[in-house]
């Protein structure tokens, strides 16, 4: 992963939607294998087939609405990008996200879409937010130690050879 | 040995030197050696954005540059190509937008089919072209995201058991994918499955190294 950076902006959207394609899956077999393992009837060999059974149901389901969830976003962000002039910052995720919980809901009615994109809005926001809090934090450790704030500082002469 | 100095000390310290090394401020070049020749030498040592076009190290023939194939440099004991899991994302999403791209395209296809059967015109037809669609694309695209996931988690895993990334990885990786994929539809399908997957990938295997010409057969057959 230490070799791990972003496409740049058309790839991005593939590489987005296998992302979260695979964070989908991985969630969704998480959860659907305690929710088959709590539902199942009693008895351990019945409680594993019905935690198999429900990942193999449900977990692909919840990958694909990652990946759609996903894919839009970046196409969206993408399309930002492009029309903002290459401008990729903070407002561009936000406003993407916003847009990609509208349209995802548009089959549900115009307050469900509304409702969606201020969830979304929201989320990414957040994401944002964190993202820009560790920048600051892991770049306070990069910090020189000690600004010069005065000029004459630069010509502290070595110690030993006084000239 | 270590002499602590206190703050202002330094600070005067400093201060004396800089009068005494580089005052350029008021040279007026009367009593210079260079008889005034260079009547200003207060040129700063450090990098100045604006100048920074007219560096003497970019002063040098533009023809040197290759400008028509792409220079990668690459870390020593660097493959040169990137790795399973740098590509794993990309597969997946390329499998996932097929699989949407397929799989809508022959729901819409049953969709027309269905609903003309049917009879259905107007809105209703047009929910029901829509259900079609989104049903036949998120299920191929499903299947196929979930193929490639195992396909390269296989990959990565025999990568790292073999510690070599070869097109032995591929088919292997690719048999085995298809076998856990059909494997609860019985072990003859899944047999059936991964020999197909395995044919495929073998393949693409020898379209991607250039295909079986006669001198790559000899030099399978004398290792050089």
């Amino acid at each position: 992963m230490e070799e791990y950076a972003r496409e740049p902006c058309p790839w991005r959207i593939v590489d987005d939607c296998g992302g979260a394609f695979t964070m989908g899956v991985i969630g969704g077999a998480i959860f659907q294998s305690i929710k088959g393992f709590r539902n199942a009837p009693s008895g351990w060999k019945q409680r594993f087939a019905g935690s198999v059974v429900a990942i193999r149901q449900r977990a692909p389901i919840i990958a694909g609405n990652f990946a759609v969830w996903g894919g839009m976003f970046s196409t969206i962000d993408c399309t930002l990008v492009h029309f903002r002039g290459g401008k990729e910052d903070p407002y561009n995720s936000i406003i993407s996200g916003a847009a990609t919980g509208g349209i995802l809901a548009a089959r549900n009615g115009l307050p469900a879409m509304v409702g969606s994109a201020i969830i979304g809005g929201v989320l990414l926001a957040l994401i944002e937010g964190v993202g820009i809090c560790f920048t600051r934090l892991s770049a306070e450790q990069f910090k020189p130690p000690s600004l010069v704030e005065d000029p004459s500082q630069f010509t502290t002469p070595s110690q030993g050879y006084p000239s | 040995m270590f002499v602590r100095v206190s703050w202002p000390d330094q600070k005067a310290q400093g201060l004396n030197c800089l009068h005494k090394m580089i005052d350029f401020r008021n040279n007026s070049g009367a009593v210079d050696a260079d008889n005034g020749k260079y009547n200003n030498t207060n040129i700063p040592v450090t990098s100045q954005p604006s100048l920074a076009p007219l560096s003497p190290f970019l002063n040098f023939d533009p023809s040197y540059l290759p400008v028509s194939q792409p220079e990668f440099i690459f870390p020593d004991g660097a493959l040169k190509q990137r790795g399973r899991f740098e590509l794993a994302f990309s597969q997946i999403g390329a499998a996932c937008i097929a699989g949407a791209g397929i799989g809508g395209t022959s729901g819409l296809y049953r969709g027309i089919k269905a609903t003309s059967i049917a009879g259905e015109t107007g809105k209703l037809r047009r929910t029901q072209l829509i259900n079609y669609v989104m049903k036949g694309g998120a299920s191929m695209a499903n299947s196929l995201g979930v193929i490639t996931i195992m396909y390269t988690c296989a990959g990565i895993g025999l990568t790292w058991l073999r510690g070599t990334d070869d097109s032995f990885n591929t088919v292997a990786a690719a048999a085995t994918s298809a076998t856990v994929f059909r494997s609860p539809a019985g072990v003859r399908k899944a047999g059936i499955a991964g020999a197909i997957a395995a044919g495929v990938a073998v393949m693409y295997c020898l379209w991607n190294n250039g295909g079986l010409s006669v001198q790559r057969m000899n030099g399978w057959k004398h290792p050089a």
